[in-house]
């Protein structure tokens, strides 16, 4: 029985690490292969020793697939291409190859300086996997092998974020990866055709929010800033490299043109100006206005916003300040924090999730009094705000995506169970479709009836043609021809075709009935009698009295013989092939109502 | 415990109790339970329960909820810490007296509730039972409350990680109850198994004699594990029993969990306790090899292989298997037949081999690279087999290449199918490449050597192939090229290396100019490990003088890709090292004109990337201690020049370089460092230049000292780690100074140590101004050097990973979880 099984490593029912191995006709698909943030040591990877168990890895996986470049979907690639020894190809999208080796290096050197971690992927780890990706254009269908093919969809979420429809043969799985139904400032609207898929893998962390407009939350966040700065504050804004960062810029960006604003925006990090120079390469993958405004102004060469260098941190007056890493828990952020947390005037905005641990966590759950290294105990008066700018589908958007892309059925991943187990209902009843919520570990599988799709040679096409019947398209029509698997297709020709390519010889197959009549005449006049019968009764047909005596029609072959007891019968062996079925047929039932009396 | 984390304990077992309080996420809960087991393995689990009644009080609270009530992530949590606390023999009696684990474990507790139903739950008490079953309290009680039986039918469970850990656990009870059994281990006539065993291998036969093959893979599973992990007699006992039911399983056809018994087969095998016996093992392992399909022979066959102690007859049978794919392969071509025994053998598994091989397009390419990856596992080996036909597997690699290329030309009517089924296939390129690379070791006859390099020119040049075929081509080349014999002499090369050299660099020249990034690295790392091998020799200099390699590597310090850049960067120096940058002899190059050293000073300061800057460090460094010429023509300009725009830099990888190059530099004017082992050798001391205290003056002058003591208060941890270092070997090296007159000005040092405090605190935008020698030395005294490199030994984030930390931030979650709703990076 064809069968589609999905089994998260990450991802299910969590919101940790995303790792899905799909296999769907024999082909076995990983999609994204991601790290938790959360943990230390070994636990913030996936536990690929399931996958292990199955023998060698790359003869294993067909491929891997990575949604985009967000460390909880792609972090654990160089640990499982270059320390766990998965050498196949990985895809990903054109934007998402740029753009992930510089979190993958961001982070190395994070956990490297701060954790003083040896036992971690190098940089040399990180460009050698990076040489295993084969980059993807959107709506191109990529042939993996001959038999598994991906095609790449559009998914909001961060630059270069996409969906993945994964086909063999007719059967075929969509995976979302993260991504967003309603277009943010710098990124365009999730978007899907009506593939029809055996099934749809969508992530599902606003399972059961409908989110407020994030006009309100980007008012919400220029009034602090503003305000802040309008007192004399300083603002922290700490951020990972790539993504909010570019989104916050250019809101703060229009906002200090419009109100005509002199205060200083900094960004800490040359890492930055790499990333605002993909945002400017991978310019058709932004949304609409940026893309109609590019030609007069490039959203992403901004006017008022510096780069940083460490000595501004001192300077007096009013700032805004984007420093990484987004969750203060090491580098530049970190330092910024410490000088500037003493006086309440300032302000540090958290854009983002914070890992326990770390002090972003701290301070967002309303810590005050930090301990830091050497038992220094760090005062927080500046003010603490939390603005989630998360660009994920809420549960509006969700099943927008599932109304649009039309799925047998639907498997929710990378939310928290609960509220995973109340859109599953939901899906359920609005679509009439199963939904399933697999645990991590968890394997669903999936019977598929798939349709095997059959090539039909021209010649039997013109065959049938050239019976003068032109085909319609609402009538089915009987067609006879020989099916022949080759290389894995399948393909309807004429039996002498089939038989020209396979190289056989034709058998001929003839059905022999005996019909046994009272006479006494001779044998060669019997066959004479039948001949003349024949003759007159089938005027369309071909009748010939040959000189052994035998008697054809067609290909039907007539001959008279002496009973072997009885003299007074006659026994006509009559013989026909199956193509002339019918025909023998007939004469049989015509010879065994007798011959006509000939006028003695 | 430490007071403080007691202190708050009992507020977070309050809300770990109360199902209206949302806890934080499972990895808070985990770092908890590791926290725990620390403890527990450091003291007493009794003790621990006793002074932190609070404990004890959550397990009672979470069994006294209602079911429904349970969230599944605490209760799946209660059974862990049940289970760490009962691994110690008197703390499980202490929480028995209460009835506790057998509500937790026991038939009425989780085991019958709702919350069963979520895998977190079952997986916690599959955990909480692990740590418990540590002594013979614990296996009775494992006997006694049904958890084996729950066990049996956790093995096959929805999950995957559930099912794993319960055949673990089954595996780890059979041990626990056979410890101390094995002077008198049970006869083969049963019996005598402890109670809790003999219900395990009762199970495990009944397993085997099932049609149902799940259940036939989880006994499989189980005793794999079994005869993996235990080497006591009694384990000989039990192959003797279950041998016949595992031998039956071979008349089945399809042979039910092939893949499990293949393990299971091997892990008896490997198993010191089976090393003198026979068993029927061999025998068995023989059939098998015969009976299975040519993908699922290749992994027993290797495995086989693998063992130190086997049967030379199956050594040989397995062999055979294993090169069965190759020997068709050059059956199909027109190779000549290799060693006799392994090709002219005809058996119903090589047809077998042969259909396997062209039925499809995915069977011929899967069996294809399982093949050749196990011949590269078992290449390096000792106990590989001997003789190891080199020749016939060199051979079946090219022509696989040639198959895949295009190039090879079948002479049957298989050779064309294989023909067509492989060719442009990049993964049996890619397999067949790290093969041939492989097989350079130790290759003895020069014969095959005009094949493999014809071929993997072919690969080079193709435009088929793809960035991953190209770069594993290179590899395979680096490894011929570098396992030829020592080139001593021109001669030594033999006559195919100068030949070869002259076709290769053309075709490098090509690749540097891939449109591909992939590919152009792939080509400079290539040509970097070549020069560092071959620079010196006469054949290798003329060919790639000869060539546009240097030219073409020069312009890739300007490519757009960073990777690149940094790899050419790395590449010049190496090829400069040696004398082959040539390029500065070609007029009309604008940027020939400032010379390498200033095309690499332009990108430390101007590359907006730190791959390419760090390179350029690392380069210098290398030339520095080199002694390169360019560097040692002024080298107090070069390193300070250098030193000053590594200060600036954003990357701390740069600067912990910088710092190493400063290491470098030093050992050369002041010396190496002193052996700290009394029984050290003692080199000859380097003589500095000139007089100490001169040394010291250029040494500011340099602003060397302003770099490492800026760079001791860097936010960047190791850059902080290396400046410490190197002014504890400053400090060390100036000792014999420190007779040296006292510095007149006390107030000097005092503003020395003021600018220095600043910078600890952040404010390091004032100078440290010219330092005289006598300040340097009172400021190095003055610092408490031991005491920074203890507190930097320590991972800077050891107060987030302190439990204390765990405990704050757990219980000051609470409050605001409903506010930040889940976000996600």
């Amino acid at each position: 029985m064809p069968e589609i099984r999905v089994t998260p490593l990450g991802a299910g029912q969590d919101v940790g690490r995303s790792c899905i191995l799909v296999s769907i006709a024999g082909k076995n698909v990983m999609l994204d292969c991601g790290m938790h943030m959360g943990f230390n040591d070994d636990r913030r990877f996936p536990d690929f020793s399931y996958i292990t168990q199955n023998g060698r890895l790359t003869d294993f996986l067909d491929c891997v697939i990575i949604s985009h470049f967000h460390l909880d979907h792609c972090g654990a690639l160089p640990y499982f291409s270059e320390m766990v020894g998965y050498d196949g190809p990985i895809y990903m999208t054109h934007p998402t190859q740029a753009i992930c080796p510089i979190l993958l290096e961001d982070y190395r050197k994070i956990a490297v300086d701060k954790k003083g971690e040896a036992n971690f992927f190098t940089s040399q780890m990180i460009k050698d996997c990076m040489k295993k990706v084969v980059a993807v254009h959107l709506h191109q269908t990529v042939q993996v092998d001959d038999e598994l093919e991906i095609k790449a969809y559009y998914a909001g979420h961060v630059l270069g974020a996409a969906m993945f429809q994964i086909k063999v043969g007719s059967e075929s799985v969509v995976y979302t990866g993260d991504y967003n139904m309603t277009p943010d400032r710098h990124l365009g609207a999730a978007w899907i055709d009506k593939c029809r898929p055996n099934l749809l893998i969508t992530e599902s962390t606003y399972a059961t929010t409908i989110r407020d407009s994030k006009r309100c939350r980007e008012r919400d966040f220029l009034k602090k800033v503003h305000e802040t700065v309008e007192r004399g504050g300083k603002v922290l804004i700490p951020v990972f490299a790539l993504g909010r960062a570019q989104e916050l810029c250019i809101l703060l960006e229009t906002f200090w043109e419009r109100m005509n604003l002199k205060v200083p925006i900094y960004f800490s990090t040359g890492l930055t100006e790499k990333a605002n120079h993909y945002y400017k390469l991978f310019i058709t993958w932004t949304n609409q206005k940026i893309r109609k405004t590019f030609v007069q102004r490039n959203m992403f060469e901004f006017k008022h916003i510096k780069a940083f260098d460490r000595a501004f941190a001192d300077n007096p007056g009013p700032m805004v300040v984007f420093a990484t890493p987004g969750m203060l828990h090491a580098g530049q952020s970190l330092q910024i924090f410490r000088k500037w947390a003493g006086n309440e005037k300032n302000m540090v905005i958290m854009p983002g999730y914070c890992v326990q641990g770390t002090v972003g966590h701290k301070i967002l759950s309303g810590q005050r009094k930090l301990e830091m290294e050497g038992r220094q105990v760090l005062e927080v008066k500046m003010q603490v705000e939390y603005m989630s700018f998360s660009a994920h589908a809420d549960a509006k958007g969700i099943m927008q995506l599932v109304g649009q892309a039309e799925p047998e059925s639907v498997l929710l991943v990378h939310g928290e169970a609960k509220k995973m187990e109340f859109l599953r209902q939901k899906i359920e009843q609005e679509f009439r479709v199963s939904c399933y919520m697999p645990a991590n570990g968890e394997t669903v599988t999936l019977p598929t009836s798939p349709s095997i799709p059959v090539g039909i040679s021209l010649g039997l096409l013109k065959q049938e043609m050239a019976q003068g019947l032109l085909p319609e398209a609402k009538k089915p029509r009987l067609l006879h021809g020989t099916l022949i698997m080759k290389d894995s297709s399948f393909r309807l020709v004429s039996s002498e075709q089939a038989l020209k390519e396979l190289g056989l010889a034709e058998h001929q197959l003839r059905f022999t009935c005996r019909v046994h009549l009272q006479d006494t005449r001779k044998e060669q006049e019997m066959a004479l009698r039948v001949y003349s019968h024949l003759k007159s009764t089938l005027k369309d047909h071909c009748v010939q009295h040959l000189p052994d005596g035998s008697v054809t029609v067609e290909s039907i072959l007539i001959q008279a013989a002496a009973h072997s007891e009885d003299p007074g019968i006659k026994v006509l062996l009559v013989s026909w092939t199956y193509q002339d079925e019918e025909l023998g047929s007939f004469l049989t039932t015509l010879l065994k109502k007798g011959l006509p009396q000939t006028p003695s | 415990m430490d007071p403080e984390c007691s202190r708050l304990l009992p507020a977070l077992c309050a809300v770990l109790a109360d199902p209206s309080q949302a806890v934080a996420d499972d990895t808070c809960l985990e770092k908890l339970l590791d926290w725990f087991k620390t403890v527990t393995e450091a003291g007493s689990s009794l003790l621990l329960l006793q002074e932190n009644p609070c404990l004890v009080d959550l397990l009672s609270h979470v069994l006294d909820l209602k079911p429904q009530d349970v969230s599944p992530r605490v209760l799946s949590f209660s059974l862990c810490l049940a289970g760490t606390f009962a691994a110690q023999e008197d703390c499980f009696e202490y929480l028995q007296q209460g009835q506790l684990l057998l509500g937790l474990f026991g038939e009425a507790g989780p085991l019958s509730w709702a919350a069963w139903s979520v895998p977190t739950v079952r997986s916690g008490w599959i955990r909480g039972l692990r740590s418990l079953a540590q002594h013979p309290s614990g296996l009775h009680f494992l006997g006694n409350s049904g958890a084996v039986d729950a066990l049996f039918s956790l093995q096959g469970d929805s999950s995957l990680f559930v099912a794993s850990a319960a055949s673990q656990l089954l595996v780890h009870v059979l041990a626990l109850s056979m410890q101390g059994k094995a002077a008198g281990s049970p006869s083969s006539q049963g019996n005598a198994w402890p109670a809790c065993a003999q219900k395990i291998v009762d199970h495990v036969e009944a397993c085997l004699c099932s049609t149902a093959a799940p259940q036939v893979t989880q006994a499989l599973n189980v005793l794999t594990t079994t005869f993996g992990r235990c080497h006591s007699p009694w384990t000989e006992v039990l192959w003797g029993q279950l041998s016949p039911l595992v031998a039956h399983l071979l008349e089945s056809d399809p042979i039910p969990a092939a893949h499990s018994l293949v393990d299971l087969l091997l892990s008896v095998a490997r198993s010191p306790v089976f090393a003198s016996a026979d068993c029927g093992l061999w025998e068995t392992m023989a059939r098998m090899l015969s009976c299975l399909s040519p993908t699922q022979a290749g992994s027993l066959a290797l495995g086989i292989l693998k063992l130190q102690h086997c049967p030379q007859a199956l050594r040989s049978q397995a062999f055979r298997v294993l090169l069965q794919p190759l020997v068709c392969i050059l059956r199909a071509t027109t190779q000549a037949p290799g060693p006799p025994g392994l090709l002219d053998e005809t058996s119903a598994g090589s047809s077998m081999m042969v259909d396997t091989l062209l039925s499809s397009k995915s069977a011929c390419v899967g069996l294809l690279c399982q093949t050749l990856a196990h011949l590269e596992e078992l290449q390096p080996l000792p106990q590989r087999p001997s003789p190891w036909p080199q020749t016939l597997l060199v051979e079946a690699a090219v022509i696989i290449l040639q198959l895949c290329d295009g190039s090879a030309v079948p002479s049957s009517s298989e050779g064309g199918r294989l023909c067509g089924a492989l060719a442009g296939c990049s993964r049996v390129q890619r397999a067949a490449l790290d093969f041939l690379g492989t097989l350079s070791q130790g290759i003895s006859s020069r014969e095959l050597m005009p094949q493999v390099f014809a071929v993997l020119l072919e690969t080079l040049e193709s435009p088929a192939s793809s960035p991953m075929v190209l770069k594993k081509a290179f590899q395979a080349t680096l490894r011929w090229l570098l396992d030829l014999p020592s080139p001593s002499s021109c001669l030594d090369l033999g006559p195919h290396a100068p030949l070869f050299l002259r076709e290769l660099f053309p075709v490098l020249q090509k690749r540097l100019c891939s449109p591909c990034w992939e590919v152009r690295d792939s080509a400079l790392e290539f040509l970097t490990h070549l020069t560092a091998c071959w620079g010196g020799e006469a054949d290798f200099r003329e060919a790639l003088l000869a060539s546009e390699v240097p030219k073409l590597t020069w312009q890739l310090l300007r490519d757009p890709e960073s990777y690149v850049r940094a790899s050419a960067v790395t590449a010049m120096g190496q090829l400069s090292s040696q004398g082959l940058e040539a390029v500065s002899e070609s007029p009309g190059h604008p940027e020939v004109q400032q010379g390498l050293i200033g095309e690499l000073l332009h990108i430390l300061s101007m590359d907006s990337e730190g791959f390419p800057r760090r390179a350029v460090v690392r380069v210098f460094t290398e030339w520095l201690r080199d002694s390169h010429a360019d560097v040692a023509r002024d080298t107090e300009w070069f390193v300070a020049t250098v030193l000053q725009m590594v200060s600036q830099d954003l990357d701390w990888e740069v600067r912990a370089q910088g710092l190493e190059l400063v290491r470098v530099f030093l050992v050369q004017t002041l010396g190496q460092p002193n052996p700290h082992c009394p029984y050290a050798v003692t080199l000859p001391k380097v003589t500095p230049p000139g007089p100490l205290p001169e040394v010291l003056r250029t040494l500011c002058q340099l602003q060397i000292i302003d770099f490492a003591f800026r760079a001791l208060f860097d936010c960047d941890r190791p850059v902080a780690q290396k400046a410490c270092d190197l002014l504890l070997f400053l400090r060390e090296k100036t000792a014999p100074c420190s007779g040296l007159q006292e510095p007149g000005n006390s107030s000097d040092v005092t503003s020395v140590e003021a600018t220095l405090h600043r910078w600890q605190a952040g404010e390091q935008s004032q100078p440290l101004g010219n330092l005289e020698p006598e300040e340097l030395l009172a400021a190095l005294r003055s610092l408490d050097l031991e005491g920074f490199q203890g507190r930097l030994a320590e991972s800077s984030d050891h107060v987030e990973k302190s439990p204390q930390s765990l405990l704050q931030d757990m219980l000051a979650t609470v409050a605001v979880l409903e506010e930040n709703v889940a976000d996600c990076y």
